[in-house]
């Protein structure tokens, strides 16, 4: 603990700092019973919420806490949002926007991607799992982050927004990077460069689909009526960038940390590969257990309490999620993973009005990953000299690279087209 | 025993469907949760504890 006003519990904490990215789990338990609301100095200031209890109050509550961004009037700078240290440029749309304005983006992206719009995508994620364990299967080796869980969610946005399936890596490796580079690390703002290049092509595509409509989101985007106006070209920018910068990395940390899981434990993992129909359940808690996105900021926009702590307007507050997930007061040995672990609570989505647009097709891109995975080639093991995680887990928990080897076997004949 | 789901509070977590898919259902708008029948059968009632115990947003009453 650090010195200062001993009510705000201060704490000397940085997400971003690899000490954090080694031993989170136990950070976070320590916070949790000390500290359940500390304060930080860190990248100007910052509470840090562990407790689930606490977490999901202040996400429900967003007339207090909001995860809004807006430009400051006089100095023109971004403030708030959902990232500390705040990130300049972009205002994410729908995911930092209040109502009553973002109701109707919300309303507006919805139904693209309900349970049933989903659905219909199930054959699509297949044929390309497939391909991409075609791609691999007769070299016995593979990267399961590059080969497979970076690409599928990377193939499958790109099959919603009405992109071509050949742009895949030219759009997955700048947000897929832009995720684990530390802020303040000089290859960050060439990252954010990389992503120049997505702005471009969705501003080519948009002016394609006002001549020539289609279905797509991108035909959505360009045609579409929110509250019966049709959206601006900032607009439309605001809301790739959050749909894409929400879609890519995530689940491809979820499908990565689930594999490297199953790899050290075989028993599990032949379970699971004679046993499909345990996978919703299992799904949950790897969910909970990995929570792909640690946390997500919220700034109070009025002076309130939560439970007896005071926090003031203006504070910015850390939900960390990965620690709610873990919080001993909601799950029994929070940190075991229990497949067969229901009801299970947990908020690896968020909670709240603004929890994850994308759940049922980052549930569906997961599941068909791994089942064709352990299907395939369910004798694969790690090389584990090589793995490499992301250096800091502030934005998501997942890995640069796990090499593994396995028995070849046969193509199936899938293709990515 | 009967089960009502509230709807401003329920985010679309989807775990009540994993738990009792017999009575809950979520829509084909925005994914949020809703009920066939509001009325639980008793060899339901184990199936719907676990949608209330299992909503992360407390959405989900008995009465």
């Amino acid at each position: 603990m650090a010195e200062g006003d001993p009510a705000r519990c201060p704490v000397d904490f940085d997400h971003f700092s690899p000490e954090h990215a080694a031993h989170w789990p136990a950070r976070w338990a320590e916070m949790r019973e000390q500290c359940p609301h500390a304060w930080t100095e860190r990248h100007g200031g910052f509470w840090v919420v562990t407790r689930y209890r606490d977490i999901v109050a202040i996400a429900q509550r967003p007339e207090d806490f909001s995860p809004a961004k807006y430009q400051d009037p006089e100095t023109g700078e971004s403030r708030g949002g959902l990232a500390i240290p705040e990130l300049p440029g972009l205002r994410f749309i729908p995911n930092e926007v209040d109502p009553p304005e973002w109701s109707g983006y919300r309303t507006f992206l919805n139904r693209r991607f309900s349970p049933k719009a989903i659905d219909v995508l199930k054959g699509r994620a297949r044929q390309f799992a497939a391909a991409l364990v075609d791609r691999v299967i007769e070299q016995g080796h593979l990267d399961i982050v590059d080969d497979l869980a970076s690409p599928l969610p990377a193939l499958m946005m790109i099959e919603i927004f009405g992109f071509r399936p050949d742009e895949w890596r030219s759009f997955s490796d700048p947000f897929h990077k832009m995720v684990y580079t530390p802020a303040d690390a000089p290859e960050f703002l060439e990252t954010m460069r990389g992503l120049d290049y997505f702005a471009r092509r969705v501003d080519e595509e948009i002016a394609l689909r006002r001549v020539e409509p289609k279905d797509d989101l991108l035909g959505l985007l360009a045609n579409g009526e929110m509250d019966g106006r049709l959206l601006t070209d900032e607009e439309i920018q605001n809301i790739a960038f959050n749909l894409m910068g929400g879609g890519i990395d995530t689940t491809t940390a979820l499908t990565s940390n689930t594999l490297l899981y199953l790899a050290r434990h075989p028993d599990l993992r032949s379970r699971l590969a004679a046993n499909p129909a345990l996978w919703p359940v299992a799904r949950e808690e790897f969910l909970r257990w990995v929570t792909p996105i640690h946390g997500l900021a919220r700034t109070a926009i009025r002076d309130s309490d939560v439970d007896g702590w005071e926090v003031r307007k203006g504070d910015r507050l850390l939900l960390a999620y990965s620690a709610g997930n873990r919080d001993p007061e909601i799950f029994d040995d929070p940190d075991a993973v229990k497949i067969d672990r229901f009801p299970n609570k947990h908020i690896a989505f968020g909670a709240g009005m603004h929890r994850c647009l994308g759940s049922f097709l980052a549930r569906m891109m997961y599941e068909t990953m791994v089942t064709e995975v352990l299907a395939r080639i369910p004798d694969y093991a790690i090389v584990e000299a090589d793995i490499q995680p992301y250096e800091t887990v502030a934005r998501v928990n997942g890995w640069v690279r796990i090499p593994a080897t396995f028995t070849p076997g046969p193509k199936v004949g899938a293709v990515i087209a | 025993m009967r089960v009502r789901v509230k709807d401003d509070v329920c985010q679309g977590h989807g775990m009540c469907l994993l738990a009792c898919p017999e009575l809950f259902q979520l829509s084909d708008e925005d994914g949020h949760a809703y009920l066939l029948s509001e009325d639980v059968p008793p060899e339901l009632e184990a199936k719907v504890d676990q949608a209330v115990r299992g909503c992360p947003e407390q959405a989900i009453e008995t009465y």
